[in-house]
């Protein structure tokens, strides 16, 4: 991992002192309906409509998230409705995507079904996201 | 000095570096291993190992702004405002909601400004709790902060969801 800006949205999945920070998880019976903010780790299973800022984030097969997504690391192997701000996508071959996936890196493995532009950005793009009007909540 | 001799005893070795793929499915597969992706982005490992059940975890480092719904059991340890209902909750120790807590056992050991509503509460020694309790049966240790009513009213008046037994 590159060191980042300790202001960037993207800060490492570390408190300070250091430690690793637990991951969140949101089992398959859950709904949300409202913002999630973490810097860690969070695993999506359930269903979320909202706003998610995170380090990494996750959704699984089952999930299912509506609304902008803004991380470092995003994989998603569920639903998505909205837009992904992260350096790094993983569109594995179960996802469902619609909307935009802004990206420096992304892997979409055979089977994903995506309906989506796909913009690439620089870095820098993502490291002033959270400055940026379009992503503000 | 040629590659392809035939008259080697040992057929195995003929043609080690250039093994030609049965026709058809291998050159098919194989290509996108060759040229990898020159980005240091390396794949996100799959969700498989921290899904632990369905038992929800709202870690020390999340908040969550909204309400939050489970057929199944939360486990609070960051921070939630707004109302939160699921079949089981526990709040942990330095967790806080802002809002009230449903359920059918509802477990504080850090902060709720709100209400709870539940048929089991536990109070632990290190909650502070900060709005009325409606319960039926409960339990408070020693150090809990209580400002608030606490009434055993669970599923009698309060509760809109249980108003069977009450003509």
């Amino acid at each position: 991992m590159s060191a980042a800006p300790p202001k960037s949205v993207f800060a490492k999945p570390q408190n300070g002192n250091g430690t690793v920070l637990p991951v969140s998880n949101l089992g398959k019976a859950i709904r949300v309906n409202g913002d999630l903010e973490t810097d860690g780790e969070l695993h999506i299973q359930g269903c979320v409509t909202g706003r998610i800022n995170a380090g990494t984030l996750v959704i699984a097969g089952d999930g299912y998230v509506e609304g902008d997504v803004v991380a470092r690391d995003v994989r998603v192997d569920g639903r998505l409705n909205g837009r992904i701000f992260a350096v790094n996508v993983t569109l594995a071959k179960s996802a469902d995507v619609s909307g935009r996936v802004f990206h420096n890196s992304v892997t979409v493995e055979q089977g994903a079904r995506i309906d989506a532009r796909m913009p690439w950005r620089p870095p820098s793009y993502f490291e002033t996201l959270d400055q940026l009007p379009e992503t503000k909540s | 000095m040629t590659m392809f001799n035939r008259t080697d005893n040992k057929p195995n070795e003929t043609a080690p570096a250039t093994t030609v793929p049965p026709p058809g499915a291998a050159t098919y597969t194989a290509t996108p291993e060759v040229k990898k992706p020159q980005a240091v982005a390396q794949p996100i490992m799959s969700a498989a190992p921290a899904a632990t059940g369905g038992v929800s975890v709202i870690s020390k480092a999340l908040k969550i702004t909204g309400q939050l719904e489970s057929t199944e059991d939360i486990r609070i340890d960051g921070e939630v405002n707004g109302d939160v209902r699921a079949v089981s909750v526990t709040v942990g120790n330095n967790a806080k909601v802002k809002g009230n807590v449903y359920g059918d056992t509802v477990e504080l050991a850090g902060t709720v400004e709100g209400k709870i509503e539940a048929k089991k509460v536990v109070l632990g020694g290190t909650a502070r709790m900060t709005g009325d309790v409606v319960h039926q049966d409960i339990r408070i240790e020693s150090g809990a902060f209580i400002d608030g009513h606490l009434k055993p009213e669970f599923g009698k008046t309060t509760s809109k969801t249980n108003g069977a037994g009450h003509a």
